[in-house]
């Protein structure tokens, strides 16, 4: 009792602090929210003004008042009242920061770790990470609690539920822990409402790879639309050396949360980015608008940053290499001199937007290892191998799914990292490496199966691609086409470089919700 | 008497029809699938007798609890908030019981039972309070309603009940009843009154780790005894051992017993005792065959496709395996060997429905 009169202080006293509010907003809430939610005091909605969300909170939220509850919103309504949220009682940077991984929709991250009881509370029919991303007090956790039970009564005979009391655990235990973790106010919270945020218009330099793919770099302009969102035109190159053309059209939320629909030569990328808190930097992922699993990671700063080098593609040269480095960054037109340390000679360089890229060989002479590369003020390293004598695989551990139906499959993504071992003895790592890839069984029970068979194949780029869902008649009763696979990579470069990961194969997963 | 006065006021052809089939007392398999039906199956004949429409069953049926002189089948429909009784010679709705009401929705999961004189029914309810803003879980409790109360049917007596029950199971002798839960729990059926509890997740069996007991079947038919898989781990040497325990509960003695009979090998759902209880049958993607007093694995054989629910022929000869897909398969309950197959009419997928058998005079 004494814990939510707290809470409602809190939400009240928080409320007096943020900057006023376009009332055209409040209007929207009050038109269709208020019917359900009673407005205790002006502008203060039942439930509505006591929790913070990510855009993707408040839009899973909207969608459950709409499916379950039947609340029938405009979808350009939907909008403005996902933005007006955010905005007004949404994450700070600092907040958002542990479970972005699951607004990026990373696959195969390890979640949030609470401790075994907690995970199995919380964390077995989604991530962490969804409660990482959202703010409440305990008083509100419990509704939270009382939701999840109400909603599927089923919860507390599922396994990993039915082995304790959920309900007594969840309404008794879980709403405090949660709170003291996770409550409604934070300093961060004041400070970042209370602080204007920079635009994001101009120019910005960018580098970004694609998982299992090419390096991507070049340059960003941004602009600004008279309903605050925002336009981007990308002139990028690609690592294979072609030239990659794209658009975006981007809402930015919370002042930092950027949210993209783009197109890069006709193929549809979103992007889940976010600006570092001074909004000079720029970084998230990027994915396929219809495998959310298969995406990159992109950086960008501005361009009137200092000189700076935000990456060297390629990232490892091997001894003999004569050819082009491309060094990705700002003010790197101001100088025309680029060095990569001993035993690497430079010769011819060409400055691109965003780029420099420098004529290079490595001498036989060039020391295995870490390079220091300058380009004017800025620093960067570059590594040299001469053969690549241990690999392993990102990620270690990866689950795909089956499609079918109106299902897509999910596919999993692996990417082989080399390593090379120093005179000292010691394994240094140079990022990754062209690979070969195939799939074993993992055990017995899958020899016998014949998962390898009927559960899927790996391309040539480590991405692994799903069967079709469904009983299959040639399998033992008629099962799914799941499995128990190892995915094994062999260092194109070097023969004997050699690494598995393991692959389950399972069933389709039916909601794909905004945050897993 | 009365039964003749009443019968006389039906066609003379139904009436001789009647009356040949009791001549001979005949097994009738009871089970439903969606999107509402519930199905009569003369088994020994393979053929279906009843094909019934159950109002309101909203594409979700589930448990099906025969009365006990086996003339009504009742099913939990409607996404477990409505209980409908059906005639099963004529498919005729009899009773019905809408758990939920205006700002209270209530779900039963799966378990509900029938007293031994059939005039009472007793419920599971899982009550959830809709505010417009808000849920609020409420208190589980067990609702009694008398089976003549018709189509709207009210609760006669209301008691409180614990949280994540499976199983109701009335005893014989009229006077309580068993809920399968955390534990298994025993209430007094007129007062409500807890009268014991005997540990299922707490069971006391050495050197086994915490069971997990996964029971929504409550087949009873025709031993007058509840069993099911139980399965935990032994601990040997640091490593857990998974075993697959069956557990009996005689509604007339209250026995009950846990006895390992494999290391487990394979998942099986629901199990079913033999008459003479020396074999239990259980069913999921194998068909398990488990000689009792030895606590042993005497025969497994692959099935065809996934069954949840089995049961078997009163006279112990053939056991039949129903639920998840569209068909009952039959097997000879000495070899296991497949003996034929029912498909329903437009292969009607009967899901978490219970298989049940009548046993019909
Ligand atoms: C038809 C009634 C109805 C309308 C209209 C409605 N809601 Fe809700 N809302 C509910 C109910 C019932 C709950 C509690 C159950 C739940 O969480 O789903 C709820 C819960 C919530 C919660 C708390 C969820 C949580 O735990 O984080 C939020 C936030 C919310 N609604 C936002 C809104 C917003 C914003 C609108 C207007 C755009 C809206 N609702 C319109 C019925 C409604
Ligand atoms: C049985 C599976 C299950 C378990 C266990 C579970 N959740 Fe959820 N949770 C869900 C589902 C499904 C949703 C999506 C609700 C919707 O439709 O919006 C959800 C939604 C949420 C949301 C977002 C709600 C909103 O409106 O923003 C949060 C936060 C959350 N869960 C936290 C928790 C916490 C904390 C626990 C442990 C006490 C928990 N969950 C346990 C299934 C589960």
């Amino acid at each position: 009792m004494i814990k939510s009169r707290i809470g409602l202080i809190a939400a009240a006293s928080l409320a007096f602090m943020m900057p006023a509010i376009s009332l055209a907003e409040v209007e929207l809430v009050r038109a269709y929210c208020s019917g359900c939610h009673h407005e205790s005091s002006p502008g203060q909605f039942d439930r509505i003004s006591a929790v913070r969300k990510t855009p993707e909170g408040w839009t899973m939220t909207l969608f459950r008042m709409h499916q379950v509850h039947g609340l029938n919103l405009p979808e350009d309504v939907r909008d403005q009242i996902v933005h007006h949220l955010s905005d007004a009682q949404g994450l700070a940077p600092s907040e958002a920061a542990t479970g972005r991984f699951a607004l990026e929709r990373r696959p195969n991250v390890k979640d949030i770790d609470l401790g075994a009881e907690t995970n199995a509370m919380c964390g077995r029919c989604h991530s962490i990470a969804r409660s990482a991303l959202q703010r409440r007090d305990a008083d509100e956790w419990l509704k939270l609690a009382h939701m999840h039970l109400g909603q599927w009564p089923s919860l507390e005979y599922q396994a990993s539920s039915r082995d304790r009391p959920w309900w007594t655990i969840a309404s008794t235990q879980m709403p405090s822990q949660l709170a003291a973790q996770w409550g409604l106010s934070s300093v961060a919270w004041t400070q970042w409402k209370n602080t204007p945020h920079r635009s994001l218009e101009g120019r910005w330099v960018l580098t970004s790879h694609a998982a299992g793919g090419l390096d991507y770099y070049g340059t960003m302009t941004v602009k600004k639309e008279p309903d605050g969102s925002y336009r981007a035109q990308y002139e990028l190159h690609d690592s294979a050396g072609s030239v990659v053309h794209g658009t975006s059209h981007a809402l930015v939320y919370t002042g930092y949360e950027w949210r993209g629909t783009a197109d890069f030569d006709g193929f549809p990328v979103r992007e889940v980015y976010a600006t570092n808190e001074d909004g000079s930097r720029l970084s998230g992922r990027w994915f396929d608008a219809n495998h959310p699993e298969a995406g990159g990671d992109t950086v960008a700063i501005r361009e009137e940053t200092s000189t700076t080098i935000l990456a060297v593609s390629p990232r490892a040269l091997k001894v003999g290499y004569v050819g082009p480095v491309t060094l990705v960054g700002t003010g790197l037109d101001r100088s025309n001199v680029a060095t990569f340390g001993p035993g690497i000679s430079v010769g011819r360089v060409v400055h691109g937007s965003g780029t420099m890229t420098v004529d290079v060989r490595v001498e036989d002479t060039a020391d295995v290892g870490a390079h220091t590369v300058t380009a004017g003020a800025a620093t960067s390293t570059v590594s040299v191998y001469r053969r690549i004598d241990s690999l392993s695989i990102s990620p270690e551990f990866a689950i795909a799914r089956l499609g079918g139906g109106k299902t897509p499959s999910v596919s999993a993504q692996f990417e082989a990292l080399g390593s090379i071992r120093l005179p000292d003895g010691t394994l240094f790592p140079i990022g990754p490496v062209a690979a070969t890839w195939s799939t074993a069984p993992f055990d017995e029970e899958a020899k016998k199966q014949d998962d390898v068979r009927f559960a899927g194949s790996v391309d040539e780029h480590g991405q692994f691609h799903p069967a079709g869902a469904g009983p299959n008649k040639e399998r033992e009763f008629s099962g799914n086409n799941v499995g128990n696979l190892k995915v094994i990579a062999s260092a194109t470069e070097s023969e004997g470089a050699k690494a598995d990961a393991h692959l389950i194969v399972t069933v389709q997963r039916w909601n794909n919700t905004p945050i897993y | 008497m009365r039964t003749i006065l009443r019968l006389a006021g039906i066609g003379f052809g139904v009436l001789l029809g009647m009356m040949s089939q009791s001549a001979i007392a005949r097994d009738l398999l009871v089970t439903a699938a969606k999107p509402d039906k519930l199905y009569v199956i003369d088994a020994k004949a393979r053929k279906i007798v009843g094909d019934f429409h159950i109002a309101g069953a909203n594409n979700h049926i589930t448990t099906v609890v025969p009365s006990p002189d086996g003339k009504v089948a009742y099913v939990l429909v409607n996404r477990m908030e409505t209980i409908v009784g059906i005639q099963l010679k004529t498919g005729r709705e009899v009773f019905r019981a809408n758990l939920s009401s205006p700002g209270e929705r209530v779900k039963d999961f799966f378990a509900f039972t029938v007293t031994p004189n059939g005039k009472e029914l007793i419920a599971y309810e899982l009550p959830t309070r809709l505010g417009s803003s808000e849920y609020q879980v409420e208190e589980p409790r067990f609702v009694v309603f008398n089976t003549k109360g018709g189509t709207h049917a009210k609760p006669i007596r209301t008691f409180p009940a614990p949280r994540r029950i499976g199983v109701m199971l009335a005893r014989p002798n009229g006077r309580s009843f068993y809920a399968i839960g955390f534990d298994l729990y025993e209430y007094n059926l007129k007062t409500g009154a807890l009268m014991g509890s005997r540990g299922v997740m707490n069971w006391q069996q050495p050197a086994h780790g915490q069971p997990d007991l996964l029971a929504f079947w409550p087949v009873t038919e025709p031993s007058g005894a509840f069993s099911s898989p139980i399965y935990s781990e032994i601990q040997k040497d640091g490593a857990g051992d998974a075993v697959t325990a069956l557990m009996t509960l005689d509604l007339k003695t209250g026995d009950l017993t846990y006895r390992d009979f494999e290391q487990t090998t394979a998942l099986i759902f629901s199990t079913v005792l033999a008459p003479d209880r020396k074999f239990a049958y259980g069913t999921y993607t194998t068909l398990t065959k488990v000689d009792v007093a030895a606590g042993k694995l005497a025969k497994r054989v692959n099935n065809d496709h996934t069954y949840y629910s089995i049961n078997i022929a009163s006279d112990g000869s053939e056991v039949y395996a129903g639920g998840a897909m569209c068909d009952i398969a039959i097997y000879d309950a000495g070899t296991l060997d497949k003996k034929g197959d029912i498909e329903l009419p437009g292969c009607a997928d009967q899901a978490l429905a219970t298989l049940r058998v009548v046993h019909s005079r």
